[in-house]
């Protein structure tokens, strides 16, 4: 490869001065990657900054379910409480062996934010994937259709919440 | 005909069943006489629920989960979970079960690029290539059965290494094997690059630039046979690569054309490595031990399949289960390119680009049980366990 070629550690810090104006708190989860928080509202632009320098690509869109829980009086096991708890979406980007992941948490009651697939038209089956599977709102998404999920799914129904435990238990079957 | 004239749209369904490959996917292309003008896709038809799965499961028993995400490239699905849940556990599997790794995911490559020939030859018609190349295919397949006692789901990683050695008879078949494979390959690089009527269907079809694969987050070959130089084996290397390391393969031309070149040059290259890694194979132990319970933590697990760039997102809780496991295969990127190239396109070259980028549907779907009523078909995963075990005693 060419002379210029930068380094892991390089790059980091190259994705860090992109994205600083829009950092809340950031984390170094192990060699090679950086985690920024962010806000919502922020991710179009930041999301932007840097798709327009070309740093990397937008390797994949996790998301997490963070539910609230309570233990029940003379009980050890923990309950999840309903409607109480966070989402958090993980928008990872690589370039080379560095990884650049924008956190961003959003609560059950407003789980709600701007879609990218203005920035990153392709992003569309990720976000697809997202709004199905753990419920959320991506403001701006072309196509909301069920991608993965039977068409005949229940609606507000969201299987990789960790309150789903299975299907016949919401139909009550 | 002029659209405007006309605004109903006619749309032409393409799948459900064996839309390109033998597997599911619902494609459904808007055209204007022969041409398309739209395309879009519904995938969810072989979704089984494997990330919600992995989180009431051990990791153990994940391993051999993930392992069946895909039944073209298993070995890459078990070793990115492996590699990653060692990451979180803080151990590194020895040299020689790195090679092995490596050794396998090499195989697996020259199987799945193989197959991949003949999937795209009979798409376009060339049903004497098709049969020809997965005749040669058995080769290798023969050789992995040797090698794991499976043809596929090889189930040679455990954690903190792999769980089968290789000895010197082996060693022998393998490279009997790729002497034999290689023959034939140079062959098959003469049909894809002289054959007027096969270059008919190849040559300027399906064209994506760098700039439009970058866009689109194309990945793995599909991107390579576009000029992007991506390929976490080489930018990013895990495994036995950084010990033997592997020469990136890029065509620029961008059509199926440098899709065929591009997969072909691997299979040269794949080979080189597999004599390679026999030649200098390290000495030493096959695995260490991982804890049951592993640390809290998140790590995020990237391998070059196949079909381009696998990510594992791994979250442990630090109990014996993990807390998320979140797969991101090559074959949801590259649909995006798909849907792009498709337009403008002649529907009946529409098989060929499908196939063109290697698609792999029951990567794509994985993720929810969906048990309908009472059905006496439908097993419980102690039903389906008790069943594995009685079947094998």
């Amino acid at each position: 490869m060419s002379e210029t070629k930068k380094t892991t550690e390089e790059l980091i810090q190259n994705g860090r001065q992109i994205v600083q104006q829009w950092i809340v708190s950031e984390n170094t989860p192990e060699a090679g990657r950086l985690d920024v928080s962010i806000k919502p509202e922020d991710i179009k632009p930041c999301v932007k900054a840097l798709v327009e320098t070309k740093w990397g690509y937008l390797s994949a869109i996790t998301t997490l379910d963070h539910p609230e829980y309570t233990t029940a009086e003379g009980s050890t096991e923990k309950v999840i409480l309903p409607d109480k708890g966070s989402i958090e979406l993980l928008y990872h980007f690589c370039e080379s062996a560095a990884v650049l992941t924008l956190r961003v948490m959003l609560p059950y009651e407003n789980a709600k934010m701007d879609s990218i697939c203005e920035i990153i038209p392709s992003a569309t089956l990720y976000e697809r994937e997202a709004i199905e599977l753990i419920g959320v709102e991506l403001v701006g998404t072309p196509t909301v259709d069920h991608l993965l999920l039977p068409d005949d799914w229940p609606a507000n129904v969201y299987p990789l919440r960790k309150s789903f435990t299975g299907l016949d238990k919401v139909k009550g079957e | 005909m002029d659209n405007s004239s006309n605004p109903e749209k006619f749309i032409v369904n393409i799948g459900p069943q064996h839309p390109a490959l033998k597997e599911p996917g619902h494609f459904e292309f808007t055209v204007d006489g022969e041409i398309v003008k739209n395309a879009s896709a519904r995938l969810g038809f072989v979704h089984r629920g494997m990330e919600k799965g992995c989180e009431s499961r051990n990791y153990t028993q994940d391993l051999y989960l993930m392992e069946r995400v895909c039944g073209i490239c298993s070995h890459v699905h078990a070793m990115a979970f492996a590699l990653g849940v060692e990451k979180l556990a803080g151990v590194q599997a020895p040299p020689r079960a790195q090679a092995i790794r490596e050794l396998i995911g090499e195989l697996e490559r020259i199987h799945s690029h193989l197959l991949w020939l003949g999937v795209a030859a009979h798409e376009g018609g060339f049903d004497t290539l098709f049969m020809f190349s997965w005749r040669d295919r058995e080769t290798v397949m023969d050789l992995l059965e040797k090698l794991t006692g499976n043809r596929v789901n090889y189930s040679a990683n455990i954690l903190g290494g792999v769980k089968i050695d290789i000895n010197d008879e082996q060693k022998d078949a393998l490279l009997k094997g790729m002497d034999y494979l290689e023959e034939r390959t140079h062959h098959y690089m003469k049909v894809v690059t002289e054959d007027e009527t096969f270059l008919g269907r190849t040559r300027n079809i399906g064209l994506m630039t760098a700039d439009e694969a970058r866009r689109l987050g194309a990945v793995g070959p599909t991107a390579r046979a576009s000029g992007l130089a991506y390929d976490v084996r080489v930018d990013s290397p895990y495994a036995g690569y950084p010990d033997f390391p592997v020469k990136l393969m890029v065509e620029p031309a961008g059509d199926l054309e440098a899709r065929f070149v591009v997969r072909i040059n691997e299979l040269f290259e794949s080979y080189r490595l597999v004599r390679e890694i026999i030649e200098h194979m390290p000495t030493g132990d096959l695995a260490v031990r991982v804890p049951r319970r592993i640390p809290e933590g998140e790590t995020f697990s990237r391998v070059e399949a196949p079909r381009g760039e696998l990510v594992y997102y791994i979250k442990s809780n630090g109990t014996d289960m993990p807390e998320r496991v979140k797969v991101r295969t090559p074959s949801l990127c590259n649909w995006a390119s798909v849907l792009t190239q498709a337009v403008g396109h002649k529907l009946a070259d529409m098989p060929m680009i499908l196939a063109g980028i290697d698609p792999c549907f029951s990567c794509n779907d994985r993720m929810v049980t969906v048990n309908r009523g009472s059905n006496a078909l439908d097993w419980s995963w102690e039903d389906l366990r008790r069943y594995g075990i009685e079947y094998y005693k």
